[in-house]
């Protein structure tokens, strides 16, 4: 991830000024029983709005981090889908860091957008949001099964309820340089090789590897790879907290050592891009990140570019495993005025995701693999990137990309405690010393366990 | 900070004010507006000058203040007499000349080093300080510690009937115990010179006749010398062994309130000074200045005394109860001037509106000016 | 007919009879500010109180009362006590330093000077600029790939090569540093609140402190700053709210890290109640907010009406 997550809490600006096309009211929506009413009411509302569509569906995601997208949905696609389905499509777009806020906001005044996209779960908010196993169910007649990833992210086991509908994720692979990695001569393979080699490349390079150990969220899943990787995990499947474990303290442990020989006191006061811009600068060996480190050096043709490679998350003593980077998640409010064009808009969208996918620049990756069948080989080919397959290695991403909340699902009290930044600190903690690893887990079970039996409590959980 | 030690032993014997009791004689007066050096001097003003930004608010003005001289700064607003007495105090830097003190050039020293001190218009009392500490100030500023201190502040408060007062914040004070603290808190110090900027300003007309008794008795017992700014006349002759007269930045005249007032250096001063003011007479080649009070009856002339007839034509008279004004203009052969008459109400003769009446002034009374430069001529 | 002379007679009906009615007028121009409090003050705090002993979320709309709950919740939790321990760090240690160079600086601008204006204008920026802005433009500066303070300390020497300070990344210096941001955003408020206090000192007092012998010091210290007491308690009252309920620098800067170390109570409230989700959790820490600055309010306003003037 990188700059949008800087962008301050703006108020949100609609991307499209009032329609000025006129546009055919006689071109009925199809679907339910709800929209014959409206065609009935046409013909009397006509006179007054000859020129509008009859419908709006307002949507609000962040700033894409890569412009290309926005420029795609916001001034092609949208516009393409509501001349078809007579609906005038508003999107507004917010910094990532505003998303929570504006959620919480639009709840409160019970009024907001018809579709609101989250970057990460939002089962907090799942007593305000549609039950969307229909949205799934209906992309599901089309366009096969999603994937597991998807499911856990967005559905609530304890109330049978999808909370949310995600039509896509970020991979997270390892980023390294092949430069200071041949040198060494070795991969980044598993995370001892990490260390070793990290080890290698500082002592020789005086580089270190990049691997934040900050409140931000490049950490947290940094962190999260790490301790499932080892083992160990938050929750168990069913919702217990289950972080006090051999398997954690060793991961905590293991750290704590690629901290002391192959890392540097800087990965403490990271931000979210920060490991974007020190591997740009070639100040670190390796960092774990979605493709915007490689996009961006690409976009500026940086010679840098063709020497930082992708890897698949790395190999740990239990299993190879990663995080998603970021989960889109488009939640209906329950008191969204156009539920019906929020759902056929998902729908239609998933259904034409593969230009979706092209115009992320393979940043966003399909929650229904259907619908980008040659995904690995438009990965395998990219024009810019140098060597032009280095994205091929994402083509395996499913085999080891998980969510936040593994191996459960994601929920309300895993979420506080990613947005609470409890593991980023138990890992850090212990990285620098402040308390020895078995303490700095302790405190963190107790935390979760305490945030747990809060959202428990409550019925979230 | 700097911290003294104990005040060495004795200082409390120091000598104190001592209230003298008998004023001391007034200095010698002279008229003349010039003073060069002078030995007898306690303060002296050598070619003072300050401008701001291009107005001359004081112009090299030499002045010489005697030791124990109650001299009084009088002139209009913008004379210039507040920036000459901060000039004298150090708040003010001359632009150019020198200001001494017992002898000494004191133009660059800080206003803590030349040992004056000063009665502000406002009384400028510390409000956060009770009346002990205010009068301590000055006196801690010094270095002065503990018991000493304490004395010095008891004695002083106790001269001048203050000591009830000692625990109250100036807020808690009347207009008049004000003054007294802030004069208190000046003479403690024992300065060379008091300065006071129009300290009276502040009062009621009822209780600013007690309080300029009470200043100048005052000034007496503590014998300092004092250098007294107002614009007020009656004050200035009240109070001052000498005045000077300032107008536009220039000295126009020091000398006793007699002097200033008899002996008129110039019209400015003979205008400024009296109320109502000296008349002015055009006459062949002179301006001629009489008083009011001067313009009388044939009657209360001896026979033999060289007088000057001058017709009056009354055109209003004001009944003041001790006095009667008349306003008019002066009749042939004078040119048709105005004139203001003023008669006690010891002299009968009537006064009305309309008639000429044959007034009389002696010539010695009769002032000559010169009607270019304004200055006497003899 | 009498009733007609007499209506003749009476003053035009133009003017209302509560615009002579002085309690009536007050009432009436009091309304906008009671208004104001009431709706952008009172109505947030009552809300935060009903959350706080509610089980509210982001997502409920239906509450539960649950007591204490959340406050036993906040207490049992180990980084609330470091927020707290923080807050306060963060709120004496920057406000001692805003008012110190509040005072200097207002010191310094009291004198006419050629460019006073300028540097008044100038000085006062940090304050009207958006916070976010100036705590971005920190960020870079503290930045640990780009820092330009340590390129300038490299530059002199003053840092070898391969060691340099991680300004957000060490403990101590992470405090320091958000401090430091926190002191140059609010010590142009107390320097315009100070100036404003030393305009309000007659000429006279200073000039009476001078020839009664007052030196720099002594001026200062028992002229100068008891006079400017009453209102360099309200700058510091202002500063001290606005730093212990501010997050903005804190949530720009480090969002608490490094491990908790400069996590505040506002930002832990936040964190907690709306990136967290918990809404009733984020306002039961941020009520922890209130009693210190209630006791700060009352202690402050208490001081500066025992210290006022005249």
């Amino acid at each position: 991830m990188t700059d949008p997550k800087l962008q301050p809490a703006i108020p949100v600006q609609p991307s499209e000024p009032p329609s000025e096309r006129a546009v055919s009211r006689r071109r009925f929506i199809r679907t339910t029983g709800a929209l014959a009413a409206a065609a009935a009411a046409g013909p009397w509302i006509a006179p007054r709005r000859a020129r509008a569509a009859a419908k709006t569906l307002k949507i609000l995601q962040w700033n894409h981090f890569v412009p290309a997208y926005d420029k795609w949905f916001d001034g092609t696609y949208v516009k393409e889908w509501g001349r078809k389905h007579d609906t005038e499509v508003i999107v507004d777009h917010v910094g990532i860091a505003a998303l929570n806020s504006r959620a919480a906001a639009e709840v409160s005044a019970q009024k907001g957008h018809d579709l609101f996209m989250f970057l990460s779960p939002p089962p907090a908010y799942e007593a305000q949001v549609i039950d969307h196993r229909e949205v799934y169910e209906e992309v599901g007649r089309h366009h096969g099964k999603p994937i597991e990833l998807a499911l856990r992210s967005t559905y609530n086991p304890k109330t049978k309820k999808y909370f949310a509908f995600s039509d896509s994720y970020v991979p997270d692979p390892v980023n390294y340089r092949t430069d200071l990695w041949d040198d060494v001569g070795m991969l980044p393979a598993t995370w001892d090789d990490i260390r070793v080699g990290g080890r290698k490349i500082k002592e020789k390079h005086k580089i270190p590897v990049g691997i934040g150990l900050s409140s931000e969220l490049d950490t947290a899943m940094a962190t999260r790879a790490l301790l499932y990787a080892f083992g160990g995990s938050v929750q168990d499947d069913h919702g217990n907290v289950t972080l006090d474990s051999r398997q954690t303290i060793d991961a905590v442990k293991f750290m704590r050592a690629l901290y002391q020989e192959a890392m540097t006191p800087e990965v403490l006061a990271w931000d979210a891009s920060s490991n974007n811009r020190a591997m740009i600068a070639g100040k670190i060996s390796l960092a774990l990140n979605a493709i915007s480190i490689t996009r961006e050096a690409e976009n500026k043709h940086l010679a840098i570019a063709r020497q930082i490679a992708l890897a698949k998350a790395a190999q740990g003593p239990a299993r190879r495993i990663g995080l998603e980077h970021v989960m889109d998640c488009y939640v209906i409010w329950k008191f969204a005025e156009n539920q019906d064009g929020a759902k056929r808009f998902l729908a239609d969208y998933i259904g034409d995701f593969r230009a979706g996918f092209v115009a992320s620049e393979f940043y966003n990756f399909p929650c229904f693999p259907a619908t980008v069948p040659d995904l690995k080989k438009e990965i395998a080919n990219d024009a810019r990137a140098q060597p032009h397959d280095k994205y091929a290695v994402l083509g395996d991403v499913l085999g080891w990309a998980t969510n936040v909340g593994y191996p459960g699902y994601a929920n309300a009290a895993v979420d506080e405690i990613f947005n609470t930044w409890v593991v980023n600190t138990m890992f850090a903690k212990a990285a620098t010393g402040a308390l020895p690893p078995e303490e700095a887990v302790r405190e963190a079970d107790v935390q979760a366990k305490r945030i747990f039996a809060k959202w428990r409590e409550r019925g979230f959980v | 900070m700097i911290a003294p030690g104990q005040a060495p032993p004795g200082a409390a014997e120091r000598p104190r004010i001592v209230p003298r009791a008998e004023a001391s004689a007034p200095a010698p007066r002279r008229g003349d507006a010039r003073a060069d050096a002078d030995p007898a001097a306690k303060i002296e003003a050598r070619a003072l000058s300050k401008g701001f930004a291009e107005v001359s608010a004081v112009a090299a003005v030499s002045l010489a203040v005697r030791n124990g001289e109650f001299l009084v700064l009088l002139g209009p607003s913008g004379s210039g007499k507040s920036t000459l007495l901060r000039m004298i105090a150090g708040l003010e830097t001359p632009s150019s000349g020198d200001v001494l003190i017992d002898g000494a050039v004191v133009t660059d020293l800080a206003p803590r080093s030349r040992n004056v001190a000063m009665v502000f218009q406002s009384y400028a009392l510390y409000p956060h300080l009770t009346v002990f500490e205010n009068i301590a100030f000055p006196l801690r500023a010094r270095g002065v510690r503990g018991r000493a201190l304490e004395r010095r502040v008891l004695d002083a408060s106790a001269a001048f009937g203050l000591e009830p007062l000692l625990r109250r914040k100036p807020r808690q004070l009347s207009g008049g115990e004000r003054q007294r603290v802030a004069l208190v808190r000046a003479i403690v110090r024992e300065p060379t010179v008091l300065l006071l900027d129009e300290p009276l300003s502040n009062l009621d007309a009822q209780l600013r006749a007690t309080a300029r008794e009470e200043l100048r008795e005052f000034q007496r017992r503590v014998g300092t010398t004092a250098i007294y700014v107002t614009h007020d006349q009656v004050e200035a002759m009240a109070l001052g062994d000498r005045i000077a007269v300032l107008d536009r930045g220039a000295l126009r005249q020091v000398g006793s309130p007699h002097e200033i007032y008899e002996d008129p250096a110039d019209t400015f001063v003979a205008t400024f000074i009296g109320s109502p003011p000296m008349n002015l007479v055009r006459t062949a080649g002179a301006l001629l200045g009489v008083r009011p009070e001067h313009l009388l009856p044939r009657t209360h002339f001896a026979a033999a005394e060289p007088i000057t007839a001058l017709p009056v034509r009354v055109g209003r008279v004001e009944y003041l109860g001790a006095d009667r004004l008349a306003y008019g203009t002066l009749d042939d052969p004078w040119p048709h001037d105005p004139v203001v008459v003023r008669w006690p109400s010891t002299i009968a003769a009537a006064l009305r509106a309309g008639e000429r009446q044959q007034l009389f002034a002696r010539d010695t009374d009769l002032k000559r000016f010169d009607p270019g430069t304004g200055r006497r001529a003899q | 007919m009498d009733a007609i002379a007499l209506d003749r007679v009476r003053p035009r009906r133009a003017a209302p009879r509560w615009r002579d009615d002085p309690q009536a007028l007050a009432r009436a121009l009091l309304a906008p500010a009671i208004l104001y409090i009431g709706l952008l003050v009172g109505f947030p705090f009552l809300l935060a109180l009903y959350y706080s002993v509610s089980d509210a979320t982001v997502g409920a709309r239906v509450f539960h009362f649950v007591g204490l709950e959340n406050f036993r919740s906040a207490i049992e939790n180990p980084t609330f006590w470091q927020a707290l321990r923080n807050s306060i760090v963060f709120t004496v240690v920057s406000q001692a330093l805003v008012v110190v160079l509040g005072k200097a600086a207002a010191m310094a601008l009291y004198r006419p000077f050629r460019g006073r204006a300028l540097v008044r204008f100038l000085i006062l920026l940090p304050w009207v600029a958006p916070i976010s802005l100036g705590a971005i433009g920190w960020l870079w500066i503290f930045d640990p790939v780009y820092s330009i303070l340590d390129w300038v300390a490299r530059a002199l020497h003053l840092i070898g090569p391969d060691a340099w300070p991680i300004w957000l990344g060490q403990p101590h210096l992470a405090m320091a540093s958000v401090i430091l941001v926190n002191v140059w955003r609010l010590a142009p408020l107390a320097t315009v609140i100070i100036l404003a206090g030393m305009s309000a000192i007659p000429q006279d007092i200073h000039d009476a402190a001078a020839i009664d012998g007052a030196g720099f010091w002594r001026h200062l210290i028992r002229i100068n700053l008891p006079l400017l007491m009453p209102v360099m308690l309200v700058a510091l009252l202002f500063g001290v709210v606005f730093t212990f309920t501010d997050m903005i620098v804190i949530f720009v800067l480090t969002r608490g890290g490094p491990y908790d170390t400069t996590q505040v109570l506002a930002s832990l409230a936040f964190f907690t109640g709306v990136q967290g989700g918990d809404l009733a959790g984020g306002a039961a820490i941020a009520l922890f907010l209130f009693p210190v600055l209630a006791a700060v309010a009352i202690g402050a306003l208490t001081l500066a009406r025992r210290a006022e003037v005249v």
